[in-house]
């Protein structure tokens, strides 16, 4: 068959509600739906300030049909262990603790705090969705900004002037048992490493690119295929680091054009829009070089 | 000490609890009053159903394959086509042109596909004759494709049906002008076998004149002329008169009918169609060297493009731009034509580019001559008010100027294939059944809904509201290919029918084509995007962020929760095949 059907690996259950506050189109909020219908019912939400503190819902409302624990910008991982603790002494090892934080969360502000976590190896799931910016409080920019991009503290005059933070590489140096990257453009292989995840112990950590209509400026409808041409230019490329070391690199569905793809991802983007030829061409042989590392990581683990 | 502090005072109840918990979900908000656009479900028309001549729902049975219910697809296919296993074969399938796929890794073979159908219903048992409901009498005049599926339609409608053929056996051009090694016999008898059975009488060697008429026309309510077209055109050049210079159609009504006519070893066929394409690919089976000669180049043939590659596969010799100015003859017997060199000037009114004389002149030796530059119609049996200009005039739904008489295929100006005989015998029948109904004072349903997008043919199911597909919210508007979404299809080229090579010692006769076999076929359906009509992929339910989206309890497939949806529009972006529209209305 040459449509890829995939209704029957995604789980039914619903434990997200409608009615929350994420702007039409946002990545974030599929991917917090996606990743709770893997996780199942059974489950702890640690959330650090972010956009999901607002999508969740003002008090007395919540966005999830599980606990969920709004918590200080800098602190997801610290919690995360406190409540794991908390639930250990109480018995109830079979529920499961994990943090959803942003990119500022956990590149920028929440970095210690995860880091100590994973060193100590507390056992939870840390999920970060990134946006590529500090959306909620109105688009500023986070070391997890990829390099051109406008936001309001990189205006275009000056935009972007570092090369997005190796996230995943700084996680799985901590030798953790899991870490990867998922989108929500590829719902059965986020859904997959959920479970994958989901199985072993200690910390892991699930890098989520989350495409926001706003802050990146493109059309609503758009999202998913942003997430799409994201992996298929190389630009957010799918990967697992199982205990540290052993690189997989997922596999492209289908043969597709990374450079084609490429132009298309930037063209779609309002905060891209003032790139030149040449920047763009930077951008293309920075991903060209990040991918042939990944590659020879990869293969290194064959 | 006194007491404790505190443990004098009235506890206090906080106004927040020390931890707010959560009394409600996000439910109370109605999110859905953000948007200023909406989804909504519409099933619209693929753009292979538009492009059949025949108006056959080739999404809809591809649809019913890639659920493995093969039967359930061959009656959908059944239910608008009486001859699927002849034009599986023989069709320039117009749908394939059209075809989403071609777009992205080359058109569904739709028409290998039809003709694992088609012949799956001739292993079949024959259908259950329907039972006549109707007391108007139908004669049907030409038992060529036009005049079949008329009939057949009128009598799956309850008409009886008398087709009246003045050869010896039925079939019409598919018998007499189509060869045996593109359209063996078995499947052709096998095929009429089927439309017997399923409630249509054929009377041969009846032919109808000016003198039977009258008599015809007081047995019947309502006639349908669809006699074709059978007289070779002439050139007009010197020598056409000489033996050894025949009509095409005429040489391969001989060889049909099983006799094989001396040609001589060089034979030069004049023309490019499918009346070429047979005569030269006919004369090299008896033995001959054929050398097409056309006026224009390769390109501008109208010939179906498989019969040009096959004839050229086989050892057909080509002579392009070469106009015949006169047959010669030498020591009493033709020995070739003598030709104007031509070159292509700017397109002509027809669109295609004219053939002009350059001045110089060849010549190609022949010991036979095959003339196969068009067939007109003969109009000798006709009521004067029908023949207008040399043609047949008839409206969109058949009728000619005489009431109650209808008319379709060759014999008036249409494109001359199977599959627009068989859309113009099917339009007849909607038009026949509304004129008699009407006669009988019952309303008739609206025709302006019955084409398969603005431009298709008609669909004789809904004429009938007797189309088995649930159609939700039907647009009768054709998606294109921007609105497929190729991401979630993979690559899968498509497959080539096998072809056997010519054997002319042993069986010249035997069928070339063998199309794509059972298993092959339905991987080729695979491919199939199911542009326009929702198969419930729950592509738009996964991808909803809103979970504005769910499974419909009321007859439909999903419901779309309006006070959720903030109309982003991701759903109906991600939808695969186009079936969902973002419309402003009611907003
Ligand atoms: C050599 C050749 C090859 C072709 N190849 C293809 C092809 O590969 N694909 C394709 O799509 N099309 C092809 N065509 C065209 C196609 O065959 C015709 O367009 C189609 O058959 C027309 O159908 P029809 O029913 O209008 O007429 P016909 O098929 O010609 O049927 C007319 C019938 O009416 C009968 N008749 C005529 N006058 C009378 C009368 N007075 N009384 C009783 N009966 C009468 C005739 O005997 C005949 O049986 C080909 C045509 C030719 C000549
Ligand atoms: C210590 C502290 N500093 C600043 C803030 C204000 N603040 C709330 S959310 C946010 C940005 C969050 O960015 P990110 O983690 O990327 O999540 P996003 O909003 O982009 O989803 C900031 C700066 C805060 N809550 N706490
Ligand atoms: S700003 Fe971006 S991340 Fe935040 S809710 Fe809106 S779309 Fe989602
Ligand atoms: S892909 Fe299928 S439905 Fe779409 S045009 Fe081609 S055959 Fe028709
Ligand atoms: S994806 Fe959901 S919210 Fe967006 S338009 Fe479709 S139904 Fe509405
Ligand atoms: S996405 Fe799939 S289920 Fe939804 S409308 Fe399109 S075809 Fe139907
Ligand atoms: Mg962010």
């Amino acid at each position: 068959m040459s449509q890829i059907v995939i209704k029957d690996r995604i789980p039914e259950r619903e434990l997200m509600t409608s009615g929350h506050l994420a702007c039409p189109g946002c990545g974030g909020a599929l991917a917090m739906r996606l990743v709770l219908k893997a996780m199942g019912p059974q489950t702890v939400v640690v959330l650090p300030a972010c956009c999901w503190s607002i999508i969740a819902g003002p008090f007395p409302q919540s966005s999830l049909r599980v606990p969920l624990y709004h918590t200080a910008f800098e602190t997801g991982a610290a919690v995360a262990s406190g409540v794991r603790a908390a639930l250990d002494m109480r018995g109830e090892t079979e529920t499961k603790v994990m943090v959803w934080a942003g990119d500022g969360g956990t590149f920028d502000i929440g970095l210690q705090a995860l880091s100590g976590a994973a060193e100590r190896g507390e056992d939870f799931l840390y999920f970060c969705y990134d946006n590529e910016a500090y959306m909620n409080t109105g688009v500023q920019r986070s070391s997890a900004t990829p390099w051109g991009a406008w936001t309001t503290t990189t205006p275009v005059e000056q935009p972007q002037s570092t090369a997005k933070k190796d996230m995943l590489a700084i996680m799985a140096a901590h030798r953790i048992a899991y870490a990867a990257t998922a989108s929500v453009g590829y719902p059965v292989d986020l859904i997959e490493k959920v479970q994958k995840a989901m199985a072993m112990r200690g910390t892991r950590f699930i890098h989520i690119l989350a495409p926001c209509p706003p802050g990146w400026k493109f059309a609503d409808e758009q999202s998913i295929e942003l997430a799409r041409l994201a992996v298929e230019s190389r630009v957010f490329p799918l990967v697992e680091v199982e205990d540290g070391d052993r690189w997989t690199l997922t596999p492209a569905e289908a043969a597709t054009d990374a450079d084609a793809a490429l132009a298309k991802y930037i063209g779609a983007q309002g905060r891209f829009r003032h790139l030149k030829p040449e920047q763009v061409e930077q951008i293309r042989r920075n991903v060209d070089e990040r991918w042939q590392r990944m590659e020879k990581q990869a293969s290194l683990s064959d | 000490m006194s007491e404790p502090i505190g443990t004098s005072v009235p506890p206090r109840r906080p106004a927040t609890p020390p931890i707010a918990v959560s009394a409600t979900t996000t439910e109370v908000n109605k999110t859905g009053a953000w948007k200023y656009i909406r989804p909504v479900y519409h099933d619209r028309v693929a753009p292979c159903n538009q492009g059949c001549p025949a108006g056959v729902d080739v999404e809809g049975y591809m649809a019913l394959l890639r659920e493995g219910k093969i039967d359930e697809a061959a009656e959908l296919l059944a239910l608008e086509h009486p001859m699927p296993a002849v034009t599986g074969r023989v069709c320039n399938h117009p749908c394939e042109s059209g075809c989403n796929r071609g777009h992205f890794d080359g058109a569904v073979a739709i028409h290998a596909v039809e003709r694992m159908l088609g012949d799956r219903l001739l292993a079949a048992a024959p259908p259950a004759p329907a039972a006549p409901t109707r007391t108007e009498r139908v004669a049907v005049v030409g038992s060529g494709p036009a005049g079949l599926a008329c009939a057949y339609h009128l009598a799956a409608m309850g008409y009886p049906v008398d087709v009246l053929e003045r050869e010896d056996r039925a079939g019409g051009m598919l018998r007499q002008g189509i060869p045996e090694y593109r359209l063996p016999r078995d499947v052709l008898d096998a095929q009429i076998r089927r439309i017997e059975a399923s409630g249509v009488t054929i009377h041969t060697g009846v032919q109808v004149t000016e003198a039977t008429l009258p008599e015809i026309r007081s047995r019947y309510s309502v006639i349908f002329f669809a006699t074709g077209a059978y007289l070779g055109r002439l050139l007009g050049v010197e020598g056409e008169e000489l033996p050894g210079v025949w009509q095409g159609l005429d040489f391969l009504r001989r060889v049909n009918a099983g006799l094989r006519p001396p040609l001589g070893e060089r034979v030069a066929v004049i023309g490019g169609g499918n009346t070429a394409m047979d005569c030269a690919r006919t004369a090299l089976r008896l033995g001959a060297r054929p050398i097409v000669v056309y006026r224009r180049t390769r390109d501008e043939m109208p010939a179906i493009a498989e019969e040009i590659e096959d004839a050229w596969r086989e050892g057909v010799e080509f002579v392009f731009l070469a106009a015949p100015t006169a047959f010669r003859t030498a020591d009493g017997l033709l020995s070739g034509v003598a030709c104007a060199r031509m070159k292509l000037a700017d397109a002509g009114p027809d669109g295609r580019r004219r053939p002009v004389a350059t001045g110089e002149s060849l010549f190609v030796q022949a010991d036979t001559v095959l003339l196969a530059t068009g067939e007109d119609p003969e109009l000798e049996p006709w009521p004067e008010e029908v023949v207008r200009g040399g043609a047949v005039a008839i409206d969109e739904w058949g009728e000619t100027a005489s009431p109650l008489v209808f008319a379709g295929g060759d014999v008036s100006g249409d494109e001359r294939t199977v599959a627009r005989a068989l859309g113009a015998g099917k339009r007849a029948a909607i038009g026949i059944d509304r004129a008699l109904r009407r006669r009988a004072g019952v309303a008739t349903p609206d025709t302006s809904a019955l084409r398969w997008g603005p431009t298709g043919a008609p669909s004789v199911a809904r004429w009938r509201d007797a189309d088995p597909v649930l159609r939700v919210a039907p647009l009768n508007e054709v998606v294109p290919f921007e609105d497929v979404n190729t991401a979630h299809f993979q690559l899968r080229p498509r497959n080539a029918d096998r072809h056997a090579a010519l054997d002319a010692a042993g069986a010249p006769f035997a069928e070339v084509n063998g199309g794509l076999g059972d298993d092959v076929a339905l991987v080729e359906a695979g491919r199939c995007f199911n542009c326009g009509v929702c198969n419930e992929c729950e592509l738009c339910l996964i991808f909803c962020g809103d979970v504005a989206i769910s499974h419909s309890h009321d007859g439909g497939r999903f419901d779309i929760d309006m006070n959720f949806c903030k109309g982003c529009g991701v759903c109906a972006a991600e939808c695969p095949r186009g079936a969902i529209s973002m419309t402003r209305e009611g907003l």
